[in-house]
């Protein structure tokens, strides 16, 4: 199945964002993957899908968010977007800058602290590798 | 100003699941909404790593209990496209039939939870007593009244005869009588009009902007139906509900409508069945990422998988249809008063289950 992701960095995340709202796009979801980890224990990097839907067809952008990253946020030009952000801050311990309803991880109403323990894949040994 | 805050919910008659929204109050008026979700957090997403992505269809399937159904049939799809699995056409049709049961048993239950809210007990009654019998039915096809249990990764669990679908698209088309009579009340009925016309309206262009979808969406003027396109609804014929007006009470015309198309979707189905198998064989594990769009009673659900290859999933999202319709209702409650509260949120056919995924 093919999917139309474009790979792009934080910092260009509002431009594009605004070109797909000028252009009628749908925000329709954002998704965000905990990436393979080297060893237990360590922060990942969190990758970020952003899904838009224009006539029908689903576009994506995908940025990687380091550990500590902030990401600007989109609630700003899609205001659907602040329940999104969110969620992926208090799941994934993702801090976005410029939130318009900020619930400061108070969002999920849960005895357990947020972020949720994030269960990031260790990485595995290629085998036949040196490192 | 002087302003008060009265907290809605999470407990609240109108509301059968937990949902709260801090209401910023002059006099009777709203001039603010704060949602706070997650009293029933389940984590369900996260538990995909850890099952084999054939057994986690039944979780899938419960995360809600009101559109079990379609949870299990979004997930499987999903992983199927990752798959490239081509799954029968009759398995396709069955699933079209419990998908489009789903859809006549979920607004029966929300027209009832309305006349319900607006104090109109002997309409609610009524309206889960043919509820009732659409359940019945789920009984005699699939043996569950709420999770089902039926469909599989690749296609269904089991068969239904062509004479059970036959008889059940015969009992739906005598039930329509029934359900003109009691949809006329809240078509035409002066004082279910009174109470919904004229309020929360989304304009057509706030609701693409907010993002909203299913009949809230629909109800604004926008054809936007997932099933547009999608081949399992290949060659039957419908079009999408759709009013004009964008109020509470196009929201409930919207409902009326797909509860009579849903019969003849079923009826059209349970006429063409195919023979070509239930189900199709898996060869391997999914190695790769899809993302799936399915039209649940409340609007668009998204399902995206990704798979590395082995047996457990790397990661499972499911963006639920009231998760995306929530932040309209922020916007919608500013400005109406406190005594439609409830009633505006109920338009929404909110789905807290689904939503605490």
């Amino acid at each position: 199945m093919t999917m139309d992701i474009a790979l792009i960095e934080a910092a260009a995340l509002p431009e594009r964002v605004k070109g797909l709202r000028a252009a009628g796009s749908r925000l329709a979801v954002i998704s965000a993957v905990a990436l393979p980890v080297a060893a237990a224990g360590e922060a990942p990097a969190v990758e970020l899908t952003y899904s838009f839907d224009k006539d029908g067809a689903l576009s994506h952008l995908r940025l990687t968010a380091a550990p500590g990253q902030k990401v600007p946020s989109v609630s700003g030009d899609y205001f659907s977007a602040f329940l999104y952000e969110n969620e992926i801050r208090e799941q994934f311990g993702v801090e976005f800058e410029g939130l318009v309803l900020d619930f400061k991880g108070t969002l999920y109403k849960t005895a357990v602290r947020v972020p949720f323990a994030v269960a990031a894949p260790v990485k595995k040994p290629v085998p036949g590798a040196n490192s | 100003m002087k302003t008060t805050i009265v907290p809605l919910g999470p407990q609240h008659p109108v509301l059968p699941e937990p949902l709260s929204f801090d209401l910023v109050l002059d006099n009777e008026r709203v001039i603010d909404a704060v949602p706070s979700i997650g009293f029933i957090h389940r984590g369900l997403e996260l538990l995909a790593p850890k099952r084999d992505f054939e057994e986690y269809v039944m979780i899938a399937e419960r995360v809600c209990g009101i559109c079990s159904f379609m949870h299990g049939m979004g997930y499987s799809s999903a992983v199927e496209s990752v798959l490239a699995l081509p799954v029968p056409r009759r398995a396709r049709q069955l699933r079209v039939i419990l998908a489009e049961l789903s859809r006549v048993h979920s607004h029966l239950l929300w027209l009832g939870l309305a006349a319900d809210a607006f104090g109109f007990e002997n309409l609610f009654m009524q309206t889960w007593r043919l509820r009732e019998e659409v359940l019945d039915m789920f009984e005699e096809t699939t043996g569950g009244r709420v999770i089902f249990n039926i469909v599989k990764v690749g296609g269904m669990r089991k068969d239904i005869e062509d004479a059970t679908l036959s008889r059940i698209s015969s009992r739906l088309t005598a039930m329509k009588p029934q359900l003109k009579e009691i949809t006329d009340i809240f078509l035409n009925d002066y004082t279910v009009k009174h109470r919904l016309s004229g309020l929360a309206v989304l304009p057509e262009a706030e609701a693409r902007e907010l993002g909203v979808v299913g009949p809230m969406l629909r109800a604004s003027g926008v054809v936007s139906d997932q099933r547009l396109g999608n081949p399992m609804y290949e060659g039957l014929r419908w079009e999408a509900a759709v009013e004009k007006d964008g109020d509470c009470h196009a929201r409930c015309r919207v409902r009326v409508k797909e509860i009579f198309q849903s019969i003849d979707i079923i009826a059209q189905a349970a006429g063409a069945m195919a023979a070509d198998g239930i189900a199709a064989k898996i060869a391997s594990a999914p190695n790769g990422e899809a993302f799936y769009r399915a039209e649940q009673p409340r609007g668009e659900a998204i399902y995206y998988v990704r798979g590395n290859g082995t047996r457990m999933l790397e990661r499972f999202r499911l963006r639920t249809p009231t998760f995306a319709n929530v932040p309209a209702v922020v916007k919608l409650l500013k400005g109406t008063e406190l005594a439609d509260v409830p009633t505006i949120i109920l338009t929404i056919d909110p789905c807290i289950s689904c939503m605490e995924r």
